[in-house]
């Protein structure tokens, strides 16, 4: 059998889907990236073939993508994530329509990119200079708040009173804004909700950079956080659409990717 | 196309939560970051939260009776039994919906004003506007919002106001407003409902001056801020709910300076603001200075100083004398910089900072907002001649800026503190 | 002292005016039949032909007087009684400045009870327009100059011109007002007359009639009418600047808002627009004060009397006097 394997090497995460040759996603697995990325890299592809009882030998192409995709030297080649995550969203989507914009909230950036019919990437935006409005922030938030990442979603819900917006745009100030806070007795589903606004006004703007159209579709760890995509969605005033492991798109896309180069390369 | 399944807010839900979230931010900062905080403005606090973050109605029932500026005589409004709306507007939300219908320069406050008739979304709707031909943007304004389907009534304004014939000009205005309000209530304007909304305005008039007294003393026992917020509320206010409000709050600030309670430090720089009207919640530039520890002692500007300070003097209780008294009120003492010059209001700067006893003035204009930004020079000019301290700002209502501005106002508060050290 | 002093800033100045100009009306038409007896150098229209009424008597009805001698004598006694006569009515001013007119003239509170009359009537009153107002302030002192020349004229021929007749010996109290009004309080209605005995009475006397119509209907539309006219403000203002009491202004606490100009009876300029002069008595002023109690600016226009204060504008007394201090009852 053929198989192939895209791997998106994050700042936080590592990310690797096996695809077959008709492209279907077969499995995926994430890991912290950390200090020793490249030997992390190698781990998780072990372990996910091994999980798949995939044969080594049976991966044909890889192809890598991220920050740190360069150094990764096991890989057939590699593409910029801007390309991949297209790719990857443009599949994932296939069965709800297609998507025009794609918003992507990493660990430590966040892009939004606008697609042609063809699925091309025609422009786009993207805020890599500070924390503010990425997946980072999410998490010093939940750590002064003393909660988990994954039930932010579930307290945004639970707001009843006005959203306490933050408006430091550096997550250093952010924080001490949310100790003022919750020094004042503040509700925690106040501030969770008012966080979650303040990031999704900071992503609105990025997408009206490249321009809102129908269309959008949400990726990244952060996708998870209903809260945060319903912020998203009221910001942009239209529903966006989030599949269901919004953080393997990418690494889908370059699994895609090593599909058609081996195919091209061997035709 | 989507695979969530929460409801979207409308575009109105979403204003309204954005206004929601830019007033309790100002609000919670008003209610907690300062130092012994003064209970009575609790009403205030709690009104605000209710119009702008519950969506409160107040006026259910009621003609509302928009003004585009403080020259449309409230008096007269009250006794045709309308609620008079001041439609100036701080919020930014509003700023950028009305950026849609302005040019980019347009002054911020203007273009607030706008978006939200554009959006149509108020707790409290206008039934009809009166908009007073003052700057060049609110007069142009007018026909803008009339666009968008509003009643609107242009109230000739003059730009001169030391001639005979502009106080003529205004009278006659004011009069053709009486009528046209008149007829628009089915109400006729008479002695007795003219003569008591004058004396009711007048009340109110004479508990803002109270409260300026308390903050002549030494220690001084309300903050900027505050000031501004009473005096904003009365821009939609129940008038006798705010009477009532006030009235504590008087009685609460005289036992305050008594046993000498002050939210300033013994050092804090007095201030004299003048410029552009901080409007709820674009309370920017106050909250900086009063958080880098100066004290705003009093201000001349249209949202509160401006809007209390001249009272109507009446000579004959009958109706063409009070007429004329309200007219002259709203020209005569008027230090707006739409006039063409403005001797007066740089001498009404100097008075304040005399009797105020203030170490220096912060003026700030609206970028856009060319009449005060003109004006900048010749007070300033006139202010290092009196040898007074004054920093000029110009900011908006983007909630971003706010670094920068803050470094020029510390530096300016400080050099003030260094100056009255060495005083001593 | 500092309650006194917030006692009389906080006053109603309208009705204490009125019950003064009563009282002072009552002295000057009245006193005499209690033994008062001012003089006859009075800066004010205390009328000579109120007969044994009066409490003293008009300053202006002694200079005509004064004047109507030879050349000759003018120069020895003439001139001397003259002189004393002059100074013993600047002596008066000089106490009181012009509130003879805003509190003791009996023609100036008769107008200002025809202005009562007027408001209570509902009328609105009328205004001239600022360039009339500039244009009638000389008419005052050409009358001055008329009421001191004819009588030189009678008794002397001047630059060669024949002597007037005798009939214009008062020329000025034949057409003043309180020559019929005055006397008429006491029941003395003799001054309505027409002299038919000569041609100069008879024109003097019907021009008298025609002044006190005018005057009435005047006064009746118009705010102290006839004192835009007055020769007796005119000859006073001479002696103005050294006068005790004084109207001052502070000009850097005045915000222009115009209400001490609207209260004017006067419609005196200057006194909202000046924002440079200390003295604000000007030639037309009344010192009625009604502008400092119209004022609502602390300190802003205050009476002082030889250098003391004795009563400013204050905020507090303003909101009283407007009646704007208490609105329970109005609470809808
Ligand atoms: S100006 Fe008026 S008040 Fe004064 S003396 Fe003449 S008439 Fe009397
Ligand atoms: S200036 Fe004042 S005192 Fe003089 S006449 Fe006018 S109101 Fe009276
Ligand atoms: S009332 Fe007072 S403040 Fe107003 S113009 Fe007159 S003197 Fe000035």
């Amino acid at each position: 059998m053929k198989y192939f394997a895209g791997i998106d090497i994050g700042s936080t995460a590592i990310k690797i889907s096996i695809v077959d040759g008709k492209k279907n996603l077969l499995g995926s697995r994430i890991s912290a990236s950390g200090s020793m990325f490249y030997k992390y890299a190698q781990e998780t592809l072990d372990a996910l073939i091994g999980e798949l009882n995939l044969n080594k030998n049976d991966i044909l192409y890889i192809v890598a993508t991220g920050y740190g995709r360069k150094l990764y030297k096991e890989a057939n080649e590699n593409i910029s994530e801007i390309t991949a995550n297209a790719i990857g969203a443009r599949a994932a989507a296939s069965e709800f329509g297609e998507i025009k914009t794609i918003i992507n909230i990493g660990g430590q950036d966040s892009k939004a990119i606008s697609l042609d019919s063809d699925g091309n990437v025609v422009n786009f935006a993207m805020n890599d200079r500070c924390a503010a409005g990425t997946g980072k922030f999410l998490d010093v938030v939940a750590l002064k708040l003393e909660i988990d990442v994954e039930t932010l979603g579930e307290s945004h819900f639970k707001s009843t009173g006005t959203p306490l917006s933050v408006s430091s745009t550096c997550a250093v100030f952010a924080e001490s804004e949310i100790i003022g806070l919750l020094g004042n007795n503040h509700s925690i589903e106040d501030i969770i909700c008012g966080v979650h606004y303040s990031i999704a006004k900071r992503i609105v703007k990025l997408v009206k950079r490249v321009g809102v159209k129908e269309g959008i579709y949400f990726d990244g760890g952060p996708a998870l956080n209903m809260g945060l995509v319903h912020a998203i969605e009221n910001e942009i005033g239209q529903r966006i659409f989030v599949p269901s492991n919004p953080q393997i798109t990418t690494s889908f896309g370059a699994a895609i990717m090593a599909v058609d180069s081996y195919n091209y390369e061997n035709s | 196309m989507s695979n969530t399944s929460h409801e979207i807010e409308s575009p109105n839900e979403k204003q309204n939560r954005h206004k929601a979230m830019e007033a309790v931010k100002l609000l919670n900062t008003l209610r907690e970051d300062f130092k012994s905080p003064i209970l009575s403005m609790e009403y205030f606090y709690d009104l605000f939260e209710r119009v702008y973050c519950k969506h409160e109605s107040l006026h259910e029932g009621k003609t509302k009776i928009g003004t585009m500026c403080i020259q449309i005589p409230s008096e007269i409004i009250y006794a045709l039994d309308g609620v008079p709306i001041r439609l100036c507007n701080g919020f930014y939300t509003d700023d950028e919906i009305g950026s849609d219908f302005m040019p980019q320069k347009a002054c911020p406050l203007v273009k607030a004003t706008v978006g939200q008739f554009a959006s149509g979304n108020f707790t409290d709707k206008p039934d009809i506007v009166f908009s007073p031909t003052t700057c060049d943007q609110k007069t142009k304004a007018g026909a803008t919002i009339e666009s968008f389907g509003y009643k609107i009534y242009d109230v000739d304004f003059p730009r001169t106001k030391e001639s005979e014939a502009s106080r003529e000009y205004w009278r006659r205005s004011v009069k053709q407003f009486a009528v046209e309000l008149s007829k628009f209530q089915g109400k006729k304007l008479t002695k007795t409902n003219l003569e008591q909304a004058i004396k009711k305005i007048g009340y109110a008039q004479s508990l803002y001056h109270k409260i300026s007294e308390f903050r002549k003393h030494e220690f001084v026992p309300i903050l900027g801020l505050d000031v501004f917020l009473i005096t904003n509320a009365f821009f939609f206010d129940k008038i006798n709910n705010w009477i009532e409000a006030t009235e504590k709050l008087v009685n609460e600030l005289e036992q305050r300076v008594r046993n000498k309670i002050s939210v300033s430090g013994k050092v804090s720089p007095r201030i004299v603001y003048t410029g552009s009207p901080p409007i709820f919640p674009n309370y920017k530039i106050p909250q900086i200075i009063e958080e880098s520890d100066a004290i705003i002692v009093a201000d001349e500007t249209c949202s509160s100083n401006r809007m209390f300070n001249d009272m109507v003097a009446v000579d004959e209780w009958n109706i063409y004398d009070m007429m004329d008294s309200i007219s002259d009120k709203y020209l005569k003492g008027c230090t707006c910089p739409i006039f063409t010059k403005n001797d007066d209001r740089i001498r009404r700067i100097i008075q304040l900072v005399k009797t105020y006893k203030a170490d220096g003035v912060v003026y700030q204009a609206f970028a856009g907002c060319t009449v005060y930004e003109m004006e900048q020079r010749s007070v300033l000019e006139a202010m290092e001649k009196a040898g007074i301290p004054i920093l000029y700002l110009e900011s908006d209502y983007s909630p971003s800026q706010g670094g920068q501005l803050s470094t020029r106002v510390e530096a300016f508060i400080e050099s003030l503190k260094t100056r009255r050290r060495n005083k001593k | 002292m500092l309650n006194i002093k917030k006692k009389i800033n906080n006053m109603n100045l309208i009705r204490f005016r009125f019950w003064f100009q009563i009282v002072a009306f009552a002295l000057i038409v009245y006193g005499g039949y209690i033994g008062l007896d001012l003089g006859d150098k009075l800066p004010t229209f205390a009328c000579v032909f109120n007969g044994e009424g009066t409490g003293g008597k008009c300053y202006v009805g002694m200079l005509q007087h004064d004047l109507k001698h030879p050349f000759e004598t003018f120069i020895g006694y003439g001139g001397f009684a003259f002189l004393i006569s002059l100074a013993m009515f600047a002596v008066w001013f000089w106490v009181l400045n012009k509130a003879w007119c805003g509190f003791v003239c009996p023609l100036g509170t008769m107008q200002d009870w025809l202005t009562t009359l007027r408001e209570k009537l509902k009328i609105r009153f009328s205004e001239y327009s600022w360039a009339s107002r500039g244009k009638i302030k000389s008419i005052k002192y050409i009358l001055l100059i008329l009421l001191l020349i004819i009588p030189v004229m009678i008794s002397n021929s001047v630059l060669g011109l024949p002597k007037l007749p005798n009939g214009l010996s008062m020329p000025f109290c034949d057409i003043c007002p309180g020559r019929m009004l005055i006397p008429a309080f006491t029941g003395n209605f003799n001054q309505f007359y027409i002299d038919f005995t000569s041609k100069t009475d008879l024109v003097m006397t019907l021009l008298g009639m025609m002044i006190l119509g005018i005057f009435l209907v005047g006064a009746f539309v118009k705010k102290r009418f006839f004192c835009y006219f007055c020769p007796m403000a005119a000859l006073q203002y001479i002696f103005s600047k050294p006068a005790l009491l004084k109207l001052y202004k502070d000009g850097s606490k005045c915000t222009k808002c115009g209400d001490c100009y609207r209260a004017c009876d006067m419609d005196i300029l200057e006194i909202a627009d000046d924002v440079t002069s200390k003295n604000l008595v000007t030639e037309d002023c009344t010192l009625c004060l009604k502008c400092i109690a119209a004022c609502p600016e602390d300190g802003c226009l205050e009476a002082n009397f030889a250098g003391k204060t004795i009563f400013e504008s204050t905020k507090e007394g303003f909101i009283l006097r407007m009646a704007m201090n208490n609105q329970k009852e109005s609470h809808e």
